[in-house]
């Protein structure tokens, strides 16, 4: 039986992938002087700091101390989104080509990749001297960083809307502000909270890790009983927060989807 | 005067979901101290970052943090690479079209979700724990990080293929993992490459902030000068840090557009 061959094209590019993703991982490994005795160290040694953390330290004063900190996180995270839902809106469109003129267009585009280029950390630790250490710091970071994510995803939506609806407003003798509020709004408003609660989700993530460098929440407790070796506490801190996370984008989840797809109706 | 419709009232979510989103919403800025005049007199202490922040010093920056960087682009590199071939046969348990045992189904797709929650800062303070300061900390970090989103993402896109090569390859009497070998792994290996890609760059980003919890990688650099509050030394490492992700970001959005 005699099979075609495989063009030659996409033979080159299979081999020159297959290449490239070999020679990456040596040139790495090697670089970053991985060996393999290290590699098959690695899994006992998880196994044993796993061990060490179970049972869980469960103690009143243990959840007394941590509690308190993933809530922090929590308040964070939904503080972030609301700075980034507030100031993202209006910018959303500013930055959208349907609805704003074409030079502020793109220079309001290009700001919000300017802001998204910063990671959450980086903007916490620039922030750190002017706000001082605690939750202020991880809100302001999380708040800007999502402004620019909310923006661009934003500005997306209203661009992609129905432009039948603004018509129908202009010719009944509508405002460009009518057309904007009655026009792009209702149409777009769906989609945009449905991004904010995701957002939500995702901020929820960075503000647990924020704590690392100062910046309020969780992170500061599980690096400081990492450092202190009390893994017990440590593995509170890690099941606290996985809780939280998993419950919190089960609830969003739930509501972004009502948002999108609206109330079940029985026939 | 038109007779219009009446508006249907609003649902019970709108109608207590609003207020009580409004009033969470001030509960959490009062928690988190957002507290204008302090906010002002703070903003004073500007001058501490700001002052050095557009005073870089470039040519430490260089000479200092190019090894560093370098290290966080092998990290990524590796860490993406193992994490998504570790994730391709995993994403087939976790997909109802490739497995039909509930259980082990149900138990992978528990696992990809359990790993996607913890934090990537998480994972690498844990494994700086485990097996020492270092690199190769980071790079388990990110394997775990890649191997997450990879399987998400996989294990949706291959419960959404066309089921008629799986049953074709089947019916002429090809065992399971043939079957799967030979008409689901070609369907989803060009959004395999695409998400690798875009894996890539999400590592590249995550790579850069390992350092702080002495993961390895440019953040190392970046955390001791903090400590020192040498802001004049960090922002040059950052725009370097930018150049060097946007640059790795065209390139991959060019490879991918090649690919597809």
């Amino acid at each position: 039986m005699s099979i075609p061959k495989q063009p030659i094209q996409q033979r080159i590019l299979k081999y020159t992938i297959t290449a490239l993703i070999v020679v990456g991982s040596i040139w790495s490994a090697s670089g970053l002087e991985i060996t393999l005795e290290k590699i098959l160290k690695a899994p006992e040694q998880i196994a044993i700091l796993v061990g060490a953390m179970f049972p869980l330290d469960l103690s009143a004063e243990a959840i007394e101390r941590i509690l308190p900190k993933v809530a922090e996180s929590l308040f964070i995270a939904w503080a972030g989104t609301v700075i980034g839902a507030l100031f993202s809106f209006p910018i959303a469109f500013l930055a959208a080509n349907n609805v704003a003129v074409n030079y502020i267009s793109e220079t309001t585009k290009q700001i919000l990749n300017g802001i998204r280029a910063f990671p959450e950390l980086i903007l916490a630790f620039v922030f750190l001297p002017i706000t001082g250490l605690g939750a202020l710091t991880g809100t302001l970071a999380i708040g800007i960083h999502s402004i620019g994510t909310l923006g661009k995803l934003s500005s997306e939506v209203i661009e992609g809307i129905d432009e039948g609806p603004l018509e129908a407003i202009k010719s009944s003798g509508g405002s460009k502000i009518n057309e904007l509020l009655f026009g792009v709004v209702p149409q777009v408003m769906p989609t945009i909270t449905s991004y904010w609660l995701y957002r939500f989700e995702i901020n929820l993530r960075a503000s647990a890790v924020l704590g690392v460098v100062g910046a309020g929440g969780v992170g500061a407790e599980l690096i400081n009983q990492l450092r202190f070796r009390d893994f017990p506490r440590a593995g509170t801190v890690l099941v606290a927060t996985v809780v939280l996370v998993l419950t919190v984008d089960t609830i969003s989840a739930a509501i972004r989807r009502r948002i999108i797809k609206g109330r079940s109706v029985k026939v | 005067m038109i007779n219009l419709p009446k508006k249907p009232p609003p649902s019970l979510m709108v109608f207590l979901g609003i207020p009580s989103a409004l009033l969470f919403s001030y509960y959490c800025f009062l928690k988190v101290g957002f507290n204008l005049s302090d906010f002002k007199e703070n903003l004073e202490n500007r001058y501490l970052v700001t002052d050095p922040l557009f005073n870089p010093k470039w040519s430490w920056a260089i000479e200092n943090a190019s090894e560093a960087l370098v290290e966080t682009i092998q990290i990524a590199i590796l860490a993406s690479i193992v994490g998504c071939f570790v994730a391709l046969p995993l994403s087939f348990y976790a997909s109802q079209t490739t497995n039909q045992n509930k259980v082990s189904y149900f138990l992978y797709k528990s696992f990809l979700n359990l790993v996607r929650t913890i934090p990537d800062l998480f994972w690498a303070m844990m494994f700086t724990v485990a097996v020492g300061l270092g690199p190769f900390a980071g790079v388990l970090a990110l394997v775990m990080f890649s191997l997450a989103i990879m399987g998400k993402l996989l294990s949706e896109t291959i419960d959404s293929i066309d089921p008629g090569p799986l049953e074709a390859a089947k019916s002429s009497g090809a065992s399971h993992n043939q079957s799967v070998f030979t008409s689901a792994l070609p369907q989803v290996l060009p959004n395999f490459t695409a998400y690798f890609l875009y894996i890539f760059e999400l590592c590249i980003r995550a790579s850069v902030i390992l350092g702080l919890v002495g993961a390895g990688g440019v953040g190392r650099i970046i955390e001791t000068q903090r400590i020192f509050l040498r802001f004049d030394r960090i922002s040059p490492i950052i725009v370097l840090i930018l150049l060097v992700v946007i640059l790795i970001e065209q390139f991959s959005v060019w490879l991918r557009r090649r690919i597809l």
